[in-house]
């Protein structure tokens, strides 16, 4: 059994502190939906734990969802079922309230967090590809102050992300898209089954006065070690009109660019039409095509 | 380790508890506290034996560390019915034979008490979402989304009266 000491963080400061005095032997636990998981199963990352790190009374500082002109601003410790109900989400970005409602079960949603899904690390999570896909900016807070960096650049290779000792993360900030934008959110396969069953996508597609497409943003999940749009087959969809045959074409853009980037594997033959097909359906959503 | 203090809100009365800083929820209400009606089935969140509710939601006790809960609400299985009476949903459950074993009975309980709580006029395909967190390996899905349907109804002809 993993034993470990307990602090509340009473302050942002505080969080950081602690943070930055105990360094790997510290965790933050928000909704405990992962991490209290992992102690359980007594995974090797956690042997050392001296301090799990509550969040949670610093709701008022770090629980919302707001907006202003150009952008949304989303505090971590929003749950799965905040972003599902937010109104400000369903108007701007409503493939993240789509991703956030399939996440487990409502238990989970309840409790589990947006800074958890992206702390912890797992190419799979739900919510993370419509962050990505919609270009989300991460403010990381740390007792030298705060910065910002693409939500992508956070990830810095399998389970690890680039944050500073001490550091932890304050905010998503994501522009909003242009006026005409449409977004949709797809997903297969289930938690703890074979992991090449898990695949998700997110797509955006902003239309031009003859409904043709003038903007594409394509974000699949869990195919790359780290998350990443792919222009390739973004490109494709610039200037054309929504059809089956271009959504495919789309699908096998980014089959082809796993592929670059991660070679052929044992999982390659199964994977490929799943990823094409999961493409695909998130294009088809956002289009509002009937599949 | 040293022992550390939650004092809580526990079935709508004052609670203090002395537990391991690394208790969870679930551990606290079973073995500090003696509530054995709270079950560990998964202890991974993916069961929903050990629903609780938790101010005004349902979670799994597996997932919240103990000290988490100072100063909130939490309502348990324990906490459902009044003055010796069973809950409507309970009623139900037993009306429309929705349990064998029983071991995921309570936690069905909580979640279908959270929704109604939340929404008295939840449909059936919201019964059904609202206890998809929750496992049965004995009874059909069927029963339980019919009894806890029929509560809905009880619940609100009571609120009615009441008014
Ligand atoms: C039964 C079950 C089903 C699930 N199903 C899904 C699913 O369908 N889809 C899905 O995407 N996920 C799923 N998950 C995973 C999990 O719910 C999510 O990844 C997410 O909700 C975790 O959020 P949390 O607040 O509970 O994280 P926690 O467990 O509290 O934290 C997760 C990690 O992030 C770190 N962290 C938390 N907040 C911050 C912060 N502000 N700054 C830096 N690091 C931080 C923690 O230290 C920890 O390492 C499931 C989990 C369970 C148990
Ligand atoms: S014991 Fe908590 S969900 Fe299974
Ligand atoms: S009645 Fe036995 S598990 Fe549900």
């Amino acid at each position: 059994m993993i034993t470990y000491e307990y602090r509340r963080a009473e302050s942002l400061e505080d969080a950081a502190s602690v943070l930055e005095k105990y360094g790997d032997t510290a965790r933050i636990v928000a909704g405990g939906t992962d991490i209290m998981v992992q102690i359980h199963e007594k995974d090797k990352r956690w042997e050392n734990l001296k301090c799990l790190l509550d969040m949670t009374y610093l709701e008022n500082e770090l629980r919302y969802i707001s907006e202003d002109s150009e952008n949304v601003y989303i505090g971590p410790l929003s749950t799965h079922t905040d972003l599902e109900n937010s109104e400000i989400i369903k108007k701007y970005l409503p493939f993240l309230g789509e991703a956030s409602s399939t996440v487990g079960s409502p238990q989970i949603r309840n409790r589990g967090t947006i800074g958890g899904s992206i702390g912890n690390a797992f190419p799979a999570s739900d919510p993370l590809p419509a962050l990505v896909a919609a270009d989300a900016v991460v403010v990381l807070y740390g007792l030298c102050g705060k910065r910002s960096i693409l939500l992508k650049d956070l990830y810095e290779g399998k389970g690890k992300l680039a944050l500073r000792r001490g550091e932890f993360i304050r905010e998503f900030i994501v522009p909003k898209f242009p006026e005409g934008t449409v977004t949709g959110f797809s997903k297969l396969g289930r938690r703890k089954a074979l992991a090449i069953s898990r695949l998700n996508c997110a797509a955006a597609l902003t239309f031009g006065e003859k409904g043709e497409i003038t903007r594409a943003r394509i974000c699949p999940g869990c195919i790359f070690i780290v998350p990443d749009r792919v222009e390739k087959a973004e490109k494709l969809l610039i200037g054309e009109k929504p059809s089956e045959k271009l959504f495919y074409e789309a699908g096998r853009a980014v089959s082809d660019v796993m592929i670059e980037r991660t070679g052929v594997r044992w999982s390659t033959e199964y994977k490929k039409p799943a990823v094409e097909e999961i493409v695909f359906r998130a294009l088809a959503a956002a289009a509002g095509m009937e599949v | 380790m040293e022992r550390i203090k939650v004092s809580f809100t526990l079935n709508g009365k004052p609670c203090e508890v002395m537990t391991k800083p690394y208790s969870r929820l679930l551990d606290m209400l079973r073995d500090d506290l003696r509530l054995t009606g709270t079950k560990e089935g998964c202890g991974v969140g993916e069961c929903g034996a050990c629903t609780v509710i938790l101010d005004g939601k349902a979670v799994t006790a597996c997932l919240v560390p103990a000290p988490s809960v100072e100063g909130r609400n939490v309502v348990t299985i324990e906490g459902v019915g009044k003055e010796g009476k069973l809950d409507p949903i309970q009623e139900a459950v037993l009306k429309e034979h929705a349990l064998q074993c029983g071991f995921c009975t309570p936690g069905f309980i909580m979640s279908a008490k959270a929704l109604l709580d939340e929404n008295p006029f939840a449909t059936k395909e919201e019964i059904r979402r609202a206890i998809s967190g929750n496992l049965c390996r004995c009874t059909g899905y069927e029963q339980l989304t019919t009894a806890i349907y029929e509560a809905a109804e009880e619940l609100r002809k009571l609120n009615k009266t009441k008014i």
